[in-house]
Formats: structure tokens, C-alpha cells, sequence
């Protein structure tokens, strides 16, 4: 393998595994701070991508219920991608509130939350396929005005990478520090962490665990609906099962990196999509099998994640 | 009987169990006291399996028992009691006595839902064995009211005549006083010595109500901190120095 | 009568199938452990006859014979089997949110290995797999006979030494094990069980529906087993059984309603279109509102079909 056609699969490697870091960003947020895999967020990236395409004014296409329809809106592309992860932050909350709250007042087991969220995933993509159609959708390109790719090799040995997959790298990273400080550095994040560790004891100490987990599910909800965009601007939109599709891969990137652990998100992120990178020519077909299987592979070998620490059973 | 080697057991720095070494001679009532935390039911867990001890060895009637899996321990003949009642709450009291027969009877899946004569019989035989036993700690009346059901009290003894089930000939049990008022108490210091001498069984008691271990048992071993602080007869550990100074400010 | 069964003579057996299936996913919950893995060894199931049918029994024209489906049914059992314990003795050592996890990710590994292999046909699938019956009805002779047999396994299990472990394994883990229950060996046997019973299922299936591909037995039939026994009821068999057959039946009385007529359009399509829609609701709803699913043992007491209560 020669060191061009090595880098050009790096990069593409990190192209991918930033998709995926960002979406996992959200996902683990919430299990940080809750300890509930949340899998209606797969559900709500994909509102965001139909919502911010919506507020472009663009046209839904011809199957579903809103067939042919426009909003009377025609945001620029930025305050569409706004308005559309508020949506998703939005969507975040009601889920929250309607589905996960009861449980959680009841002590029930995480597991039983996962099953919820399962179910409240399906029906949320399908409303969505109903309202939609299920047809691909692409968005208008707000990247117009720059050049299609960038290039990290030579003018002989062009090493291109496609400009919005590098614009999705930069997001990740800068979702990253944002959180890492967020989480770190902030009296809020302090909090957060406190009603991570203990809901009951944090609440009896004065803090406001419900508008605490309230922002927890807007943060992961924007973030989703920011992902889901940026996907839909990368690759287009598949339709509302990539909803489906990301959530289950998700798990595979939150599980490798540590369940909670946000430098995990994007570094469970990251390796998947080097993983997939690296399939050799002859397995291509079998890509998609590759984070499944490590996320078999992780949950014998080491539970914890790459970068959880393992925890010990009290008996 | 049992022989417990300078057992260690610690959790992520915190010494739970630091090399306690005892033995106990087969049909004893040896007791086990100490202030709360001094990791007496951490060694029970050890003895049966359900934690694996970082240093030491346990030996069971001459059999090196270290590190292996409850069940395992469990067939070998010893039985234990929770101090946190874990009783099968949502299955009945006669379900609760019937599964710990497990390790007793051999049935297998295909025998047992296909009906063979001999899984039948076993199935009698264990109701049988069950009821008897529910019987003995007297709560024969109902054997089918759930588990959870039970008064605390009631469902401590339900435990005992679980752990019983198992034929054993080690029964360790964790504060079965726990909860009770002082007749309760009585009756039950009756009952265990009733079980000790009619089962011929060797019994590790775990207890807080000093009155009913002094009474009960015929030596007494004391932990605190994870250590072995004193080993001998009721009497001589009650003058214990080192014992009164870990209990100051409990009641002896 | 004859009409009836003759207009729903394909819902009828997707009915009975479906609740056998349910039970694959009853029978690991049974001691306490929630598997999605079912889907896969149905898809497996369904290969294994599909494959045997159309490129290894070599059958005189006309109707299949219907013994080759039971040998099928009873390869399709035994290769479930082998990959069940295979799969199952490393997975089953994690518990909870783990072991569901674990699950999910073995059967989308197993769809994309069908999606790619030759033998499974890639993307296309196995198609014009050969029928044994003349009816779609007549499949009832296959479907019907499994589901009683099913139903008897479980409720006898239940009375049984291997189902009273299974069910204390379920209570208090720690407590069974300590109590002489080995954990492995009983999870095991489960997710076994499970794995078996849902590979015969996919090989009737294969038959059933004619063609067999990529798009059988994936993660949106786990969702639809969770919903059947969620919903059904997850502490009796008699629930999973029931979810099957009702979630089953649903979408088709839906889609009666619908074509009455009178209704809004878009409520009507919803009524057609709208079943993986309502079995997520229906899931959401039954983890806060009946999370034992609606037949309970309780249930089963009250209307006199039970035993005395303590009895699960």
C-alpha cells in the first residue's frame, strides 16, 4: 500500500468517523448524565434533517402526506440548520417528558427505558416516513461559493477530501471541546455530573435535577439535529430510516468508546469509521458488518469501552 | 470443617477482608460479630462464592474451595441466608423451599416437560421435602401465598427453610435476627439450636443481637475493620479488651 | 366460514407463526434475560430450508413432499442449535442492557453476511422455493401443530426443576446461584431453547412466504417481538401468545376499518400504513403503563385459567 492511497483512506476513515462522533456526541451525553440509552435519538436527528430542509423552503417530495408541499419560509442555509435543530431539541424534550420521566420517577430498570426508546424510535421514523414519503431528499448546497474538496496531497498526487466532510471534522472537534468544557469546567457541568452520579442526592442538594436533565435532552437534541443535517448536506438524506439505521450504529460507536464518556464519543467514532476505512477491497460488502461485530467484540472483552473505566460489582 | 487461610478481599483499594484466618470444627455454632462494616458478610460471600477473595484460601472439609462459583460451593453442601431477605419475592413460599432442592434432584428439561415417571416422582418428592420443611420453620399454612407477601420476620424464617433445602451440612447465616422482637428472637434461637442438633448441621451465624450470639454460640470470632480481633469462647471475648474498645458507644 | 378462511388464510398462519415466535423471545426473559437474537436464527432458519429446498433435495415435480419440511424444520433446528450455544455461551455471561445489546449487534451481523453470501443468494434472495401445499391455508397443518407444541413446551417447562431455575435466575440471580442454580448453563439453555424453536420457524416461514432474503428476520422483527410480548404479557406464556396473535391480526383489522369508508384520507392511510407506528406507541405505552404486559398471571387467576396465586 503506498503512502497516498494510505492517507487518502485515513482521511476518508476520519470523514466517516466524524459523522459518526457527532451523532454519538448527543447519544452519549444523555447516558452520562442519566445512565439510559436513549435510541429515539437516531429518531430525532433525522426530524432535524426533514425540519431544516423544510425551513429552506424547499419541497417535500411526492410521496407521503405532505406531498408537493413548501413552507412559506426560505431561510439561508445556517438558520435553517438553526431552526431545524431547535426542532430536534424541541422533539428531544417531549420524548423526555412523555416517555422516559415515568420511568425514571419509578426507578425502573435502564433496560426497560432502551425497549421504550426503541418503540418510541420506530413510531417517531415511521411518522415521519408517513408525513414525508420515503423517498431520498438532498439539500440546496450552502457550500457552493467554495471549492467541492479539499486537497491534502500534491497538484500530481491529489489526496482529496470532499470539503463538507471536512467541515464536519471541524464540527466534531470544536462539539467535542465545547462539551468536554461544558461538562468540565462550568458550574453547570458540575451539576450535571453531580446528577449523574445521584439523582436523589443532588436534587435534595438544591439542585433543579428536572431543568438539568431538561437541558441535557435540548444539548443532545440540537446536537442530533445538527448531525442530522450535516449527514443530509454529506450524503443526502436516505430517507427516515437512516434515523434507524444511525441509531443502531451508534450504539456500536458509544459502546467502544465508553457508555458516557465524551472524548469516547468522538474516539469510538473515529475508529469505526478508520475500521470501515480499512476494509480491504475483497470484504467491501461486509462494511457494514464491521461495527456490529466490534461492538460484539467490545461487550465480551471489555464492556467498559475504550476509554470507560470497569466497574465493579457490589454484591 | 470449614478452614478459612488468611483470607484477603479488597475492592479497589478498600480492604473489606484482611487476612482473616479460623477454623470451624464440625457440628459448631460458631458466631460472628463486629461493628457494622467490619466485613462480615463480605467473608460470607467469600465462603460462598458469591466474591472472590484477592489473597488467601478457603478450605472445606479438606477440599480447597477458593474462587469457586456459588453454585458450585451450594452443591458441595453449603447453605447461606441474606442479610437483605432475597427471597424469590413475586414465587410462592413452597416455590421458594422447592428450588433450592436443585443441586438434590436430577431431572432435565426434556425428562421434566415430557413427564417421566421418575421426574414425577421427583416433583412429588420435592413438594414433599419442601413442605416439611416449611413445616419445621412453621409456616406450613401457607405455602402458596407469595413470598413477598411474608411479614419480615416470617420471611427470614422462609430464607432459613430455603437455605435448608439445600441438604446442607454448612448453613451460614446473616443477621436471621435482624427485624425481630424479642420473642421472635427467642424462637428463633430455639429454632437454629433445633436444627443444629436435629440436622447435625455446623452453623456460622452472623449477629448484632449480642445477648442471642452469647447465648447461642459456642465460640464466638470478632472482625472489625476487615481483621480478625479476637477468636474464642462467649465469655472470654465478651471481656475481650480490644472487643469493648471496637464496640464503644454500642450497646454490649 | 369457508370464505373466512379462505380471504385470511395468509393473516391466519402469520398469526399462528407469530406467536411461536413470540415464545422465542418468551423463553430467555423467562430467566431474566432480554434477547433480540431470535430474528437472526429465524433468518437462519429460513436459508437453511430455503437452500435445502432449491439446490439440495432434488424433488419430483408437484407438490412438495411435506417430510422434506420436517427434515428441514429439524436441520434448521439443530443448526439454530449449534449457533445458539456458540453464540450464547460467550454472550450470556452479560446481563441486561449488555446481553440486549449483544443480541442486536449478532443480527445485523447476520443480515449483512445473508446480504453477501452466494449461497444465501446475495441481495436478491432465494426465490421460488418450493410449496408442499396446494393453499396458503393448508400451511396451518405445519403452523398450528408447532404453536400447540410451543405453548405445551412452555407451560410444562414452567412446573418443572429446569423452569423453576429458570424463573429464580429471573427473581434474584445472585440468589439462585446461591441456592445450587448454575447460571450459565441455565441461560444457556434458554437462549438455546429460543434459538431452536425460532429456527423452525423460519423454515416453515421460507415455504410459507415462497422467497427468502435479507429482509426476513432483522431488526424490525425484534421490534415487532418485543411488542408482542410487551404488550401480550411477559410473566406467562399465555401472553406472548396472545400478543403474537392479536399484533398480528391488528394491522389487517385496522385496514378493515379503514376501507369502510366514511373516514378522512389521511387518517384512513394512517390506519393502513400506520402498524409499526402503533406497535412503538404500544411498546412506549406498556414499559410505564403495564410493563408485565397485559395478560399477567393475576389476569389469568381472576378469570379462573390460572393456577392459585405465588404460582408463575
Amino acid at each position: 500500500m503506498n503512502g497516498r492511497l494510505f492517507l487518502q483512506q485515513v482521511l476518508n476513515g476520519l470523514a466517516i468517523g466524524s459523522v459518526y462522533a457527532i451523532f454519538a456526541l448527543g447519544y452519549t451525553l444523555i447516558f452520562s448524565v442519566l445512565r439510559i440509552i436513549n435510541f429515539t435519538h437516531g429518531a430525532i436527528f433525522t426530524l432535524g434533517a426533514y425540519a431544516t430542509y423544510a425551513l429552506t423552503g424547499s419541497q417535500f417530495g411526492i410521496n407521503g402526506l405532505l406531498a408537493g408541499a413548501t413552507l412559506p419560509v426560505r431561510l439561508p442555509f445556517v438558520l435553517a440548520l438553526l431552526g431545524g435543530s431547535l426542532v430536534s431539541a424541541v422533539s428531544g424534550v417531549i420524548v423526555e417528558r412523555l416517555a422516559f420521566r415515568p420511568l425514571r420517577t419509578r426507578g425502573a430498570d435502564p433496560l426497560l427505558t432502551l425497549v421504550s426508546s426503541l418503540g418510541v424510535a420506530v413510531a417517531l421514523v415511521n411518522v415521519t416516513q408517513y408525513l414525508f414519503g420515503a423517498e431520498p431528499y438532498s439539500f440546496p448546497d450552502p457550500l457552493s461559493e467554495l471549492p467541492s474538496a479539499v486537497n491534502f496531497g500534491t497538484a500530481g498526487q491529489p489526496v482529496l477530501v470532499r470539503t463538507v466532510q471536512v467541515v464536519i471534522f471541524g464540527v466534531s472537534i470544536v462539539m467535542l471541546v465545547l462539551l468536554t468544557y461544558l461538562m468540565n469546567a462550568t458550574r453547570t457541568g458540575k451539576a450535571l455530573r453531580a446528577v449523574a452520579e445521584d439523582t436523589t442526592t443532588s436534587s435534595l442538594l438544591g439542585i433543579d435535577t428536572d431543568r438539568l436533565i431538561l437541558l441535557t435532552f435540548v444539548i443532545s437534541g440540537f446536537l442530533g439535529g445538527v448531525t442530522g443535517t450535516l449527514i443530509g448536506l454529506s450524503v443526502g438524506i436516505a430517507g427516515p430510516y437512516f434515523g434507524i439505521a444511525f441509531g443502531l450504529k451508534g450504539l456500536a460507536v458509544i459502546v467502544l468508546g465508553g457508555l458516557g464518556d465524551i472524548p469516547g464519543a468522538v474516539v469510538g467514532g473515529l475508529v469505526i469509521g478508520l475500521a470501515e476505512a480499512f476494509v480491504p477491497a475483497q470484504y467491501i460488502a461486509y462494511r457494514e458488518a464491521v461495527p456490529f461485530a466490534l461492538l460484539f467484540l467490545v461487550l465480551l472483552v471489555r464492556p467498559q469501552g475504550l476509554l470507560g473505566r470497569a466497574q465493579v460489582q457490589k454484591v | 470443617m470449614l478452614s478459612v487461610e488468611a483470607l484477603t478481599c479488597s475492592f479497589g483499594g478498600v480492604m473489606a477482608v484482611s487476612r482473616v484466618s479460623f477454623s470451624v470444627q464440625r457440628g459448631e455454632l460458631f458466631g460472628l460479630i463486629g461493628p457494622n462494616g467490619a466485613g462480615k458478610t463480605t467473608l460470607f460471600n467469600l465462603i460462598t462464592g458469591l466474591s472472590a477473595p484477592t489473597a488467601g484460601r478457603l478450605r472445606y472439609q479438606g477440599r480447597d474451595i477458593t474462587g469457586l462459583r456459588p453454585h458450585r460451593i451450594a452443591g458441595l453442601g453449603i447453605a447461606r441466608t441474606f442479610q437483605n431477605v432475597r427471597l424469590f419475592g413475586e414465587l410462592s413460599a413452597l416455590q421458594n423451599v422447592m428450588i433450592a432442592r436443585h443441586v438434590r434432584t436430577t431431572s432435565g428439561l426434556v425428562g421434566g416437560v415430557i413427564g417421566l415417571p421418575s421426574a414425577r416422582a421427583e416433583e412429588r418428592e420435592t413438594r414433599r421435602r419442601a413442605l416439611a420443611l416449611l413445616e419445621l420453620v412453621g409456616l406450613a399454612d401457607r405455602p402458596d401465598e407469595r413470598a413477598r407477601n411474608f411479614a419480615y420476620g416470617d420471611q427470614r424464617r422462609l430464607e432459613i427453610a430455603r437455605a435448608l433445602a439445600l441438604e446442607p451440612e454448612l448453613l451460614l447465616l446473616d443477621e436471621p435476627a435482624a427485624g425481630m422482637n424479642s420473642g421472635e428472637k427467642r424462637s428463633l434461637g430455639g429454632l437454629i439450636r433445633g436444627i443444629r442438633t436435629r440436622l447435625g448441621l455446623t452453623i456460622l451465624l452472623i449477629e448484632h443481637h449480642v445477648p442471642l450470639v452469647m447465648d447461642l454460640c459456642d465460640r464466638i470470632a470478632v472482625l472489625n475493620f476487615g481483621e480478625l480481633i479476637a477468636l474464642g469462647a462467649p465469655a472470654n471475648v465478651q471481656r475481650d479488651a480490644a472487643v469493648i474498645e471496637a464496640y464503644l458507644g454500642d450497646e454490649v | 366460514m369457508a370464505t373466512f378462511l379462505a380471504t385470511y388464510d395468509f393473516l391466519l398462519v402469520s398469526m399462528a407463526l407469530a406467536a411461536v415466535l413470540a415464545l422465542t423471545l418468551y423463553l430467555p426473559l423467562m430467566a431474566g434475560q432480554l434477547s433480540v437474537a431470535s430474528p437472526g436464527f429465524y433468518a437462519l432458519g429460513g436459508y437453511v430450508a430455503a437452500i435445502l429446498s432449491t439446490k439440495v433435495f432434488h424433488p419430483a415435480p408437484g407438490l412438495y413432499p411435506v417430510s422434506l419440511v420436517l427434515i428441514e424444520m429439524a436441520v434448521a433446528a439443530v443448526v439454530s442449535g449449534i449457533l445458539g450455544i456458540a453464540v450464547g455461551l460467550p454472550a450470556l455471561r452479560l446481563r441486561g442492557i449488555f446481553l440486549a445489546l449483544a443480541t442486536i449487534a449478532f443480527v445485523q451481523i447476520l443480515g449483512v453476511v445473508a446480504l453477501n453470501l452466494d449461497v444465501t443468494g446475495g441481495a436478491i434472495g432465494i426465490f421460488g422455493i418450493p410449496q408442499p401445499f396446494g393453499s396458503q391455508l393448508q400451511y396451518m397443518w405445519l403452523a398450528i401443530p408447532l404453536l400447540l407444541l410451543s405453548m405445551l413446551f412452555v407451560a410444562r417447562l414452567e412446573r418443572t426443576r429446569t423452569g423453576r431455575a429458570l424463573i429464580a435466575l429471573r427473581e434474584d440471580e445472585l440468589a439462585a446461584a446461591a441456592m445450587g442454580v448454575d447460571p450459565t448453563y441455565h441461560k444457556v439453555l434458554a437462549f438455546t431453547a429460543s434459538a431452536v424453536l425460532a429456527g423452525a420457524v423460519g423454515a416453515i416461514s421460507a415455504h410459507f412466504i415462497n422467497t427468502w432474503n435479507s429482509r426476513q428476520g432483522t431488526f424490525d422483527t425484534s421490534v415487532n417481538l418485543m411488542a408482542f410480548v410487551l404488550v401480550g404479557g411477559s410473566r406467562t406464556f399465555v401472553g406472548p401468545v396472545v400478543g403474537g396473535l392479536v399484533l398480528t391480526a391488528l394491522p389487517e383489522a385496522l385496514r378493515g376499518v379503514a376501507d369502510v369508508g366514511g373516514l378522512p384520507p389521511w387518517f384512513a392511510q394512517f390506519l393502513r400504513d400506520g402498524r409499526l407506528i402503533i406497535f412503538g406507541v404500544l411498546i412506549a405505552l406498556g414499559t410505564v403503563f403495564f410493563p408485565h404486559g397485559l395478560i399477567t398471571p393475576g389476569l389469568l387467576g381472576r378469570l379462573g385459567l390460572g393456577r392459585r396465586t405465588g404460582r408463575v
